[in-house]
Order: structure tokens, then sequence, then C-alpha cells
């Protein structure tokens, strides 16, 4: 079970978490939802997205990766963030 | 729907509850039965190989899903999910075909609907490639809101993420943002509209669209 927190300043949290086989795939699903959440949008909701960062934790709160959202702006598919 | 035609189609109606999630058509499917939304809603999404989905069509009361049974037998294109739970008129597509090519005014209802619906999944398919979730989030919410006529729509987030074809963790990530700013509130299995205004400075203009587009909801299918 992973957890996938969004940071700028404040969190949001994907609470419930995702399943998901290992930290490889992590990374993916992180790539992918930083990409889907980018897509023609200028920020978060008004807010730009060079403030965000996102950050991957297991169940026990550790953060295993994290990136700034902007890193993945032009990223291709099948990219994951390096930590 | 003119009550000569409502004539004709009553004998063979009946009417049945369906709760969120249930599945009228598999893609390839032979359309066996004619489905009117009552108070329920259904979604129409085309299914990948892979799995992945999105919704490409939503259908009311103001429509109808398998009406072109009227003219001959049809497959489903999509998948025909209900996506908001309630009542729905229904009548075998072999008696709403028999009934049709007795009466022309089906046929031009159908006709009618078509062209409509034609422009709904343009505007859909249009809106899905060019804007962001967030704008097509609140498009949606805005959009189911109307057609259910209430500000709380008992939907999961999951289920959001396949209308949308997205992530889950993204929907969860914008309904998070959507409720920081008081625009939603949301629990397990419910999202409740709290600022519409909110929602409408968040959407794509394809909510304006596709509302003046239904607008001339005369096209006679509603029961």
């Amino acid at each position: 079970m992973f957890y996938f927190y969004l940071r700028d300043g404040e969190d949001l949290a994907d609470v419930d978490g995702t399943e998901l086989p290992d930290i490889d795939a992590a990374a993916r699903h992180a790539a992918t939802v930083a990409r889907e959440l980018m897509f023609k949008s200028d920020g978060m909701l008004q807010r730009d997205w060079s403030r965000w960062t996102m950050s991957v934790r297991d169940s026990a709160g550790q953060e295993l990766l994290s990136f700034a959202l902007v890193d993945f702006m032009e990223a291709r598919s099948g990219d994951r963030p390096v930590n | 729907m003119p009550s000569e035609t409502l004539a004709l189609l009553e004998p063979g109606l009946k009417e049945v509850s369906a709760s969120s999630g249930t599945v009228f058509l598999e893609p390839g499917d032979f359309i066996d039965q004619v489905y009117f939304p009552q108070s329920g809603m259904i979604s129409l999404l085309v299914v990948t190989s892979d799995g992945d989905m999105i919704e490409t069509s939503t259908v009311g009361r103001e429509g109808a899903v398998g009406l072109h049974r009227g003219f001959g037998a049809r497959r489903s294109f999509t998948r025909a999910t209900v996506q908001i739970p309630g009542r729905f008129s229904i009548i075998r597509a072999h008696t709403f075909h028999e009934v049709s090519l007795a009466d022309t005014s089906i046929r031009e209802m159908i006709a009618r609907y078509t062209e409509v619906l034609w422009a709904e999944a343009q505007q859909i398919a249009a809106c899905n490639a060019i804007h962001s979730s967030a704008s097509r989030l609140c498009r949606w919410l805005l959009q189911s809101a109307d057609r259910a006529h209430s500000d709380e729509l008992p939907l999961t987030q999951e289920f959001l993420a396949q209308m949308l074809g997205v992530r889950r963790t993204t929907v969860t990530l914008l309904a998070q943002e959507l409720q920081k700013r008081s625009t939603i509130r949301y629990s397990r299995g419910k999202i409740v509209l709290l600022d519409r205004k909110a929602l409408e400075e968040c959407t794509c203009e394809c909510y304006h669209v596709l509302r003046y587009e239904k607008l001339p909801l005369k096209i006679g299918v509603t029961i």
C-alpha cells in the first residue's frame, strides 16, 4: 500500500492509499498522476505547479521518494522520477 | 414523449430500480432492452483491451439507451453503466423495434435524439483530449448535479476516476483541493456540491456548450 502526497506548504493526501506491487510501480503511478494533474493546466486550481512537490510514503508514513512536479512537466510516458 | 407514441410503448414498458455500477450493456452485446432513465442516470464508457475506460456520454431523463434498436438489430459499442442509481423504464428491444416499424414519429424522435447525442459525444471527445483533469472534474460534477436535480451525488472517487479516465489518486488530490476551498464536501460514497459558482469558474467551456445543446429538451424521448 502506497500513499501519495502533494505538498505546497500544506499537504493534500491520497488518504485511502493505492495498492501497488512494489516501489517501481509506485514511482510510475506517481509519474502518471503528476502528468494527469498537470496536463493542460496552469496549476492546482490556480496555484502554479512550480510550488508543488509529490511524495510517496509507505504504510508506516516513511517517505520513499519525492520530486518536484515540474520535473515531470514534459516527461514522456514510461519515465519515472529519480530519488 | 407524445401521448400517442407513449400509448404504443406502454404495454411493453416496465420500471426497474438499479444501483450505481450496474452494467446494462457491455461492448459488443446485442441490445436486448431499451432503457429510459426516470430518476437514475447511465454513463456510456469506451473500454480498452487493457481495461482502461473513459466516459463518452451521459444519458438521463432527456434520453434513452438502445434507441437505435428502432432501426433494427444493433450491438452496443460502449459499456452502459448506471452512474446515478434510480428507476429506469425498460422495454424489450424486439417490441420497441416492432412498434417503431409501424410508427414514423418514433423514428423521427430517434433521429432528433441522435443529433443531440452526437453533438455531445463530439464535445466530450474534444474535452477529454484538450482540457485539464481539474476542469473536466468540475464539468462532470456540475453536469451530474444538473441531471440528478440534486447537489448530493452518491458517487465514489473510484467511479469518478473511471468516468474521467484518470487514476483514482488524481481524483482524490483534486477533490481534496476542492474541499479545502469549500467548493465540495465528500465522504465515503458521496460528494456534495457546496459552491456551484466556484465549480462554474473551474470548469471548461464544455459545460456551458453542452448545457445549451441539451436545452431543447423537446426531443420527445422523455416518458
